[in-house]
């Protein structure tokens, strides 16, 4: 079925007219000359666009607008106002009430049809059947009938034009595949209309056939000369007209596709001036040239339209009432989106000053009112061609932009680094690389059979994460990358991150896959790493408990026997005997404190790590106090800083108080005055805490070696020790984030710094 | 003082020897009787087994039970003990080797008594000996024993 286009205008001349001209365009039409029965019209449906007049006798044309657009059946339908209420305020009102486009009367039809196609965007290249379309342009109208039967008889359709101006329009808005043309026609003629076709980038590869009465090759060269791809002497059969179009078909070079506004199109201008006289004048004059043209009496109603409806160019006056031409050209000029429009300074003098005043304000260029209105008219054209080759420029640039990025996009995917997918919003993949293919083992065919669903290749149980996904990509335009599983071709499970990313403006989304099995499998390794080290500290714990219980239990019996054979068999015994029996027991003790140490040691290493607030100097005092109390004959000066408080374990960092004051006050055994010290001296505001003595020191050559596990720098007999106190004290700090060092001296003292937290430095 | 029965708990024949030395140089003079592991410790304490004769209202004065013994270990021992009417008021004291918090914390959470770690030192072991006598023996007032 045809597009059907309402069109409703009480002028039956006017009904008729566009109706025709609507009708060619491959239309069908409704004619209605008023509101009721556009509206009966428009319930029967099907309808693509309404050309709708204001003034009807049964209403007000807008009013009828505003009822389309408020109904949700009709409220998307395209209308075109058509109406004499041409000027600015309006088609302001009409553009206002929704209207997509606005013409004023007198219209051109050339216009009418372009407007209307652009709005329906019926393009005929897929909506009329499969036949190549070919313009005829004849001013003879038997002849147009004859060969536009020959030409449908041979498959093609037809568009036909009865003279150059016309024809140009209508190849304009059309787009033919090609063009026969009279060489002889009312207005302009064949070859210009050639020229014309040849000159304009969208339309230049559009084969031309130039037909002509005359017999002579100078016509022949005329119509080579404008670029026509053929010429047939119109004496010919028809026969050849149509081998020769078939040939122009074939040899046809086919374009890309992309269709860039022809110069040819339905252009509209807005003309600003407050001499209604000059305005009338410079209206018609360029109606006939088939342009629309809005006219506005002051550059604010100028500035009104602009808001509302788009033009081509702008002619202006230079001098007038309220906001001058300067001022309105300068606002324009300001505006991003109406500063590229073409602006044509009309001043009434013809002299230097004039025309710096007008390019000073931004104007492209300026003419004297009282030049020959052809001459305006040239102007108007160079500006449009201007205008019209920068806009092609621009697109020929945006498009290598788009070529590179596109080229430097696929070079991307391509490189197979990572899996990359394009699919459509309902999860159908329509590309993806090889790496992607690779990944779930599919062929590419599959995919480019459209074979390949989002949903399809996703296990159940991964679907509401995909919705969530898509959810966000809506809100935000991309997600951030989360795990999931694919299903891979052979039925198994593709662990893989994924990210996506809506395409601006589009429904398209990129999607970045990665592989995640090598992940999963390191993760796997490293879980049964983690059982398998968790089972060797069980074992160590296990084997700690048996240390703890077993080894002592022997040692118990050393110890008591040789006690008991101290106390029971005394007498059997001489000093010696005895003695050795004391040395027995003596080495018994210390291997059980190297047994406990070692298992201090141990616990410290495995056990966790429960942080809460310590108040270090009250660790240090209860230190102290059992210190005293092992030895109460001792006379020992200890001075404790207050208030020292950290975040720590407190039954580690009791350990740690205990080793460092236990060899504080071990190494002080032998001397008078002993002194001990506990405090805090801080560094770039971080508290380092010491422990000083004024003992037996040691030689800081052997500093390093202090921390070790059984490394003494004393002989037992000078003072005992297991040697394994330091190493847990170095553990423990250690773990607390923090260091631990020495100074020393022989003979004079011992300086132990610690600190804790390192990283939580306070700056 | 009074002569009612101790029972201890214990596998190593020499550790039985110092506790029962450390006893006697204590002056603890209550009969001991001594098992060998959890096993033989709950027959004598429910009289069964080799203990089938044994009065079975007579209950030791307090048990000194080792952690670590063959068949049941002192913490399922303890545990059954608490579990059965008759004996789950008896004074139970966890006498080990081991300073593991967790066995601390275990017995106690099974309702032992006390907990007294051995140590190597007979000296200290001899002191703990005397203070547990002293305490269990002669300070502490015993539950009433329940018949069943």
């Amino acid at each position: 079925m045809r597009q059907r286009v309402l069109i409703v205008d009480d002028s039956l001349t006017v009904r008729m007219d566009i109706g025709e001209a609507v009708q060619s365009a491959g239309f069908d039409t409704v004619l209605c000359a008023d509101l009721r029965s556009a509206r009966a019209a428009l319930a029967l449906g099907g309808c693509v666009l309404v050309v709708l007049d204001i003034l009807l006798p049964d209403g007000d044309g807008l009013d009828f607008l505003k009822e389309l657009r408020s109904s949700p059946a009709t409220a998307q339908v395209p209308v075109l106002l058509l109406s004499t209420e041409a000027e600015v305020s309006s088609r302001v009102r009409g553009m206002g009430a929704g209207a997509d486009e606005y013409i004023g009367k007198p219209y051109d039809l050339g216009q009418v049809i372009a407007r209307a196609r652009a709005l329906t965007q019926s393009d005929a290249r897929g909506g009329g059947g499969s036949g190549r379309r070919v313009l005829v342009i004849d001013d003879s109208a038997t002849f147009r009938n004859e060969l536009k039967q020959a030409l449908e008889g041979a498959g093609y359709q037809v568009r036909e034009a009865a003279t150059g101006e016309e024809g140009l329009a209508l190849a304009a808005a059309d787009r033919p595949d090609a063009v026969v043309v009279d060489g002889i026609l009312p207005g302009i003629d064949g070859v210009t209309v050639v020229r014309r076709l040849k000159s304009d980038t969208a339309l230049r590869s559009t084969p031309c056939l130039l037909l002509t009465a005359a017999e002579g090759t100078n016509d022949e060269l005329r119509a080579l000369d404008a670029g026509a791809d053929a010429y047939v002497r119109k004496s010919e059969d028809l026969g050849v007209i149509l081998v020769r179009v078939a040939a122009l078909l074939r040899g046809a070079v086919a374009t890309d596709g992309e269709s860039s506004p022809s110069l040819l199109g339905p252009k509209r201008l807005l003309a600003v001036d407050d001499s209604i006289t000059y305005l009338d004048e410079l209206g018609s004059q360029l109606r006939q040239e088939g342009y629309d043209v809005v006219l506005a009496t002051s550059g604010e109603e100028a500035l009104e339209l602009l808001a509302a409806q788009p033009v081509d160019c702008i002619l202006l006056d230079l001098i007038m009432p309220g906001l001058s031409g300067q001022d309105t050209c300068r606002r324009i000029k300001q505006q991003a989106e109406w500063r590229d429009i073409p602006l044509v300074m009309l001043t009434a003098r013809d002299d230097r000053d004039a025309m710096i005043e007008g390019i000073n304000a931004g104007a492209d260029d300026y003419i004297a009112k009282s030049a020959d209105f052809e001459v305006l008219k040239a102007r108007l054209r160079a500006q449009l061609r201007r205008k019209h080759f920068e806009d092609e420029n621009r697109r020929i640039r945006e498009k290598l932009v788009r070529r590179e990025t596109e080229a430097r996009f696929q070079r991307l995917i391509h490189s197979n680094i990572i899996g990359v997918i394009l699919g459509d919003l309902g999860g159908r993949l329509t590309d993806a690389n090889d790496a992607f293919l690779a990944m779930l083992g599919y062929p590419r065919t599959e995919l480019e059979a459209g074979h390949l669903i989002s949903a399809e290749l996703t296990p159940p149980e991964w679907h509401a994460r995909d919705e969530v996904a898509v959810e966000q990509l809506r809100r935000s335009g991309s997600t951030t990358p989360f795990e999931k599983e694919y299903l891979r071709r052979d039925g198994s499970r593709l662990p893989v991150v994924l990210g996506l990313v809506l395409m601006e403006g589009t429904d398209t989304i990129v999607g970045f896959v990665l592989d995640r099995t090598e992940q999963k499998l390191a993760e796997e390794k490293l879980k049964h790493y983690a059982v398998a080290l968790e089972g060797a500290n069980r074992e160590l714990e296990s084997f700690s408990y048996s240390v703890a219980h077993d080894l002592r239990a022997p040692l118990r019996s050393i110890d008591g026997f040789s006690q008991a054979l101290l106390e029971d068999y005394s007498d059997k015994l001489d000093e010696e005997g005895r003695r050795y029996l004391r040395f027995i027991r003596e080495s018994a003790q210390h291997m059980g404190q190297l047994i406990d140490a070692l298992l201090t040691l141990s616990r410290v290493t495995r056990s966790e790590l429960h942080r809460e607030d310590v108040d270090l100097s009250a660790l240090a005092r209860a230190a102290v106090a059992r210190l005293r109390r092992s030895q109460p004959d001792r006379a020992v000066d200890v001075v404790i800083m207050d208030g020292l408080e950290v975040s720590g374990d407190p039954r580690l960092l009791t350990v740690v108080l205990d080793n460092l004051l236990g060899n504080a006050w071990k190494f002080t055994g032998r001397r008078d005055g002993a002194r001990i010290e506990f405090g805090t001296s801080s560094t770039e505001g971080h508290p380092v805490f010491f422990v000083r003595d004024n003992g037996a020191g040691f030689d800081m050559a052997f500093a390093t070696k202090l921390f070790g596990v059984f490394q003494r720098l004393h002989a037992a007999t000078e003072f005992e020790g297991t040697g394994v106190g330091l190493a847990t004290v170095q553990r423990i700090v250690g773990r607390h984030g923090g260091h631990v060092w020495a100074e020393g001296e022989v003979n004079d003292g011992a300086t132990f710094h610690f600190t804790l937290n390192d990283k939580e430095r306070v700056t | 003082m009074n002569d009612r029965v101790i029972l201890l708990v214990e596998d190593d024949p020499k550790d039985e020897e110092l506790t029962l030395r450390a006893f006697k140089k204590s002056n603890i003079l209550n009969p001991v009787v001594v098992a060998r592991d959890g096993v033989a410790a709950l027959d004598y304490l429910f009289a069964r087994g080799d203990h089938t004769n044994r009065d079975p209202a007579a209950m030791p004065q307090v048990i000194f039970l080792d952690l670590k013994l063959p068949k049941v270990d002192g913490l399922d021992v303890l545990k059954t003990l608490r579990a059965d009417e008759r004996t789950k008021l008896l004074p139970v004291v966890v006498l080990t080797s081991s300073n593991e918090e967790q066995d601390l914390i275990r017995s106690y959470s099974l309702g032992a008594n006390s907990y007294v770690r051995k140590p190597v030192d007979f000296a200290q072991f001899l002191e703990a000996a005397r203070q547990l006598g002293l305490y269990w023996l002669v300070l502490n007032e015993t539950a009433p024993v329940t018949r069943s």
